[in-house]
């Protein structure tokens, strides 16, 4: 035990370091933006602001539980949430009063709206089920989406005709209740299945196996002589540019495309190493495994601050224009969500890596936990119900048709079904522990495509979020 | 052979209400539904886009395969039908067993049943009806309702809540039936048009999605459309004042707007957009007269053909409008029907001279005679037509579909929320010849939060038991009960 201990505390102190200079970068960054954006200082921006630095302390809190195994960060940590949670209630609430509707109208304001419910429901997970660090997983999420929303247009819209709708609230309302459900289902089957003492490398492997998807991903975006592709933004409409119906331009920022590319060799690194380890049975491979995630870790805080630097505003050429165009940070908000999320998914692994006994002490057993999971998706599974039907009424009102299987609705059903499916293997096959709790990730994973990648990747009628 | 053909039945309908068969038709729907999402879909895409996205090679497969109209082939629909049957067999194999159990609930605990139930409880009793008298206070004190079953060889308490609650599955499954039965009801029967009506017309001929026209036995008026707008110019509300034409006479009027739709005789109609015809509906011009001629400028209001009489020997009439006018090889053609370059075409008569002049507006050289015109011309106003397109939908089956839904969430929420628990409670004698008082209970869900109401319930029998029991007990030592949980 005490040489386990002497071998962590070199590396803790980096992370920390590591982990501390990152959020000061980061909020100095959203500081640097709001101050752009307003003179104004009681103004939903700040108020905006000030949620992001409590969620941040309060993520940073329960990270820093993980790292120095101090259970009173904790309570700090909720502390902190609540917080945040006020001066996000404040920011729903002047949006509310500004807009005159209630905050469901744009991508912006659904996301407001969502950072708001995770965080209530954290502190609900936490006050009622004893699910005391949840905030680690939750907390996370939240800050992504309060930096999402602070490259995304926010000034209020008037609502077309179409949105003039009480059931288009219903409907949004029921979505963000029903997804945060799902969200929180997510992080108790990750925590049963820490507790279901599932083995570390495991999570190595599924913690690699998402960072490498990440940066397959975003190396699509790779152009000829080491480039990266961007989308151009339109600063006066705030919006995309769009050469045709559907189609955007894309500018070719300079060498960004190698360092995205010498990332993706340092994520691979560990699967790599994980992989030998298995063939050759030699936990040697595992120790440097870890090793390589740590490094990966600083390489993609590099990718993420190159990232920053250089889209954030510029002006490039692009390869289906003549001339230089502008970019912006809110032009490519998946690529920056891929690269928080997978610096924050190994920086839990690492937590996972180095804290394993405290969160095992810290967390309800593995029973209870499949328990709760189980009655999250009892929560969520009617609200995604309710929330397709309301939104097929209001269909029906706006566009004369109930079901158009619109790829929204498509994957709204899709969702519907997978969570069907969890409860029937659940309710009539005693699925439990493992399995089940793999399905609530699987379901968490459909539900967040619904969200994000719908709107994005695929065209359709729900063309406002 | 009929032996067989009967097993092959019988197989056929396991086969179908399996657990295992409804979740590869779940993930067939699943992998189809999301391969619909992804590939272009052939109504709502134009075909040259799809020939650009596509190969010939590739669209060809994908048109002969129906991926290019997943949700409306023919192997989607069975697949739906499959889904059914599917829930259908599920619930037919399941039902009966359920329905005993709903039906004759199991009031009096044998010893098999007794030694088996997971969540019970003892407490030593002097006798009989002293036991289950204070068990039945008890309950009543809890606000649940007992039955005394009396059987040949005992005599029990037996107490139950939300039976119902058993049923909920087959009220979940049998609203997403109802729910396809709409479905399939509004495939057949129903239909989907557009009409498109210009101010102080009427028609009933709706122009279907398929490309037919429908004819409905009542027309529908427009008595007026128009849009706002927000400041910023973005679109704040579209609106057509309909009224509906049955046999002559006017049944009902209304405004109708996005998301409020008129609706008679199941016919509903949407705004669904506004805009310009690109036909004129009034033009005003001054007229003054050229080359010294006495007179003094006027105001002429004219529309398409009108003539207007300038002074008693010259007059104009408004031969063509032209929204978006171009000229090729010494003619006047038009480009568009958007009314950004308009052109008008006067023809000026003068009865004296018998001499006609082609006036246009604005001056085309080459083919405008405007300088030997008696009179010149000057706009002052254009008002271009404006029609609001009406979205027309008849889905007979959509009242099924609305039914299924609120059965559905009636369903669900007894089968997340209401659960069935009961209660027996019976005198048991042991070995030695002691009596005491044997307790089970059981939920068919939520089982942790049921053994905290157990416990309760045990808890307060004890409490009703005490004051009899107390005095003489005291001595004794009290074995305690034992609640064995789940």
């Amino acid at each position: 035990m005490s040489r386990a201990n002497a071998e962590q505390h070199p590396a803790t102190g980096m992370t920390l370091i590591v982990m501390v200079g990152l959020s000061i970068a980061f909020l100095l960054f959203i500081a640097f933006l709001n101050v752009v954006k307003s003179g104004n200082i009681l103004s939903e921006a700040n108020l905006l602001y000030a949620a992001l630095v409590f969620y941040a302390g309060a993520g940073a809190l329960y990270l820093g539980f993980g790292v120095t195994g101090t259970e009173s960060y904790i309570k700090f940590a909720s502390v902190a949430t609540w917080a945040g949670l006020i001066a996000n209630t404040g920011a729903v609430a002047h949006r509310w009063y500004e807009a005159g509707h209630p905050p469901f109208a744009s991508l912006y304001e659904m996301l407001l709206s969502f950072v708001w419910t995770l965080a209530a429901l954290t502190l609900i997970a936490e006050k009622r089920y004893g699910v005391k660090v949840i905030g680690t997983v939750t907390m996370p999420v939240a800050i992504v989406g309060v930096v999402l929303m602070q490259l995304l247009r926010s000034e209020v819209r008037p609502l077309v005709p179409a949105l003039q709708s009480t059931w288009l609230h219903v409907h949004v309302t029921l979505a963000m209740l029903a997804y945060a459900a799902c969200a929180l289902s997510f992080a108790l089957a990750m925590m049963f299945l820490i507790q279901d003492k599932m083995k570390t490398e495991t999570f190595l492997a599924a913690t690699s196996i998402f960072t490498v998807g990440v940066y397959t991903a975003v190396l699509t975006r790779f152009e000829r002589w080491g480039g990266f592709n961007v989308v151009a933004w339109d600063f006066d409409n705030k919006q995309e540019v769009f050469i045709s119906r559907g189609v955007r331009l894309f500018v070719t920022i300079p060498d960004l495309g190698w360092l995205m590319l010498v990332v993706f060799a340092a994520v691979a690194a560990p699967l790599a190493l994980y992989i030998v380890s298995l063939l050759k049975k030699k936990d040697s491979f595992l120790a440097m495994a870890n090793r390589a995630v740590f490094i990966s870790i600083l390489l993609q805080s590099l990718a993420l601050v190159f990232f920053l630097l250089r889209a954030r505003d510029g002006r490039y050429p692009s390869l289906d224009a003549e001339g230089l165009y502008p970019t912006s940070l809110a032009a490519s908000p998946f690529i920056l969500s891929a690269l928080v999320g997978g610096i924050f998914a190994n920086l839990l692994y690492l937590l996972l890596l180095w804290r394993r006994n405290d969160l095992e002490r810290l967390l309800p057993d593995a029973d209870n936990l499949d328990r709760i999971t189980y009655k999250t998706i009892c929560i969520a599974f009617p609200l995604l119900t309710l929330m397709i039907a309301a939104g097929a009424y209001w269909a029906n009102r706006a566009w004369g048709s109930y079901w158009n299987w619109d790829p929204k609705e498509t994957w709204a059903a899709i969702t519907w079904l997978v969570y069907a499916g969890y409860l029937h293997m659940r309710i009539t096959r005693g699925w439990r522990g493992r399995r089940a709790a793999y399905f609530a990730i699987l379901g968490f994973a459909v539900v967040m495509f619904t969200f994000f990648g719908v709107t994005y990747l695929l065209p359709g009628l729900h063309a406002y979020a | 052979m009929a032996l067989s053909l009967r097993s092959a039945v019988r197989k056929t309908w396991q086969t179908l209400s399996s657990i295992k068969t409804g979740v590869v038709l779940i993930i067939l729907v699943v992998i189809f539904s999301a391969a619909g999402t992804v590939i272009l879909q052939r109504p709502m895409t134009d075909p040259d886009e799809m020939a650009r996205a596509y190969s010939p090679a590739m669209l060809r497969f994908l048109d002969a395969t129906g991926l290019t109209d997943v949700f409306h082939t023919r192997w989607f629909v069975a697949l739906m039908i499959l889904v059914s049957l599917s829930i259908i067999a599920a619930s037919v194999e399941r039902f009966p067993n359920a329905w005993r159990f709903f039906a004759r609930p199991y009031k009096s605990p044998d010893d098999n049943f007794r030694r088996v139930l997971p969540t019970q409880a003892q407490i030593p009793i002097d006798e009989e009806e002293q036991g289950l008298g204070a068990a039945e206070r008890a309950f009543k004190h809890l606000h649940l309702k007992t039955e005394r079953i009396v059987r040949p060889s005992s005599f029990s308490l037996f107490s139950e809540r939300n039976r119902i609650s058993e049923m909920a599955v087959y009220i979940v499954h049998a609203s997403l039936l109802l729910i396809f039965f709409g479905g399939i009801v509004d495939a057949l029967y129903g239909w989907r048009g557009f009409l498109m009506l210009n101010p102080g017309k009427a028609s009933n001929q709706i122009e279907l999605k398929t490309g037919a026209t429908r004819t409905l036995p009542f027309s529908i008026r427009c008595d007026g459309a128009g849009e706002e707008t927000y400041t910023d110019g973005t679109p704040k509300k579209y609106w057509s004042k309909l009224a509906v034409v049955d046999e002559g006479r006017d049944i009902s009027s209304k405004e109708i707007v996005v998301n409020d739709p008129l609706v008679y005789q199941g016919v509903r109609f949407y705004q669904a957009s506004y805009g310009r015809t690109g036909k004129i509906d009034q033009l005003i011009l001054n007229a003054t007269p050229a080359h010294g001629i006495n007179g003094t400028p006027q105001e002429i209001k004219l529309g398409l053909y009108d003539t207007a009489a300038l002074d008693p020997d010259t007059k104009v009439q408004l031969v063509e409008f032209i929204p978006d006018y171009t000229v090729q090889d010494g003619h006047v053609y038009a480009r568009s029907n958007d009314v950004v370059n308009p052109a008008v075409h006067l023809v000026v008569t003068s009865a004296k001279t018998n001499q006609t002049v082609n006036f246009w507006l604005p001056e085309i050289p080459g083919i405008a005679e405007n300088q030997s015109s008696p009179y010149n011309f000057d706009p002052k106003d254009l008002k271009t037509g404006v029609y609001t397109g009406l979205e027309v939908s008849h889905e007979p089956g959509q009242w099924a579909v609305w039914a299924g839904v609120v059965l559905m969430a009636i369903g669900l929420t007894f089968v997340f929320y209401v659960v069935h628990m009961r209660f027996w409670v019976i005198t048991v004698q042991d070995a030695s010849g002691k009596l005491s008082l044997w307790i089970g209970g059981t939920a068919n869900r939520n089982r942790d939060a049921f053994e905290v109401k157990f416990k309760h319930i045990v808890e307060q029998i004890r409490k009703e038991l005490k004051p009899v029991t107390a005095a003489k007990k005291t001595a004794e030592l009290v074995p305690g009960t034992t609640t064995a949980g789940r």
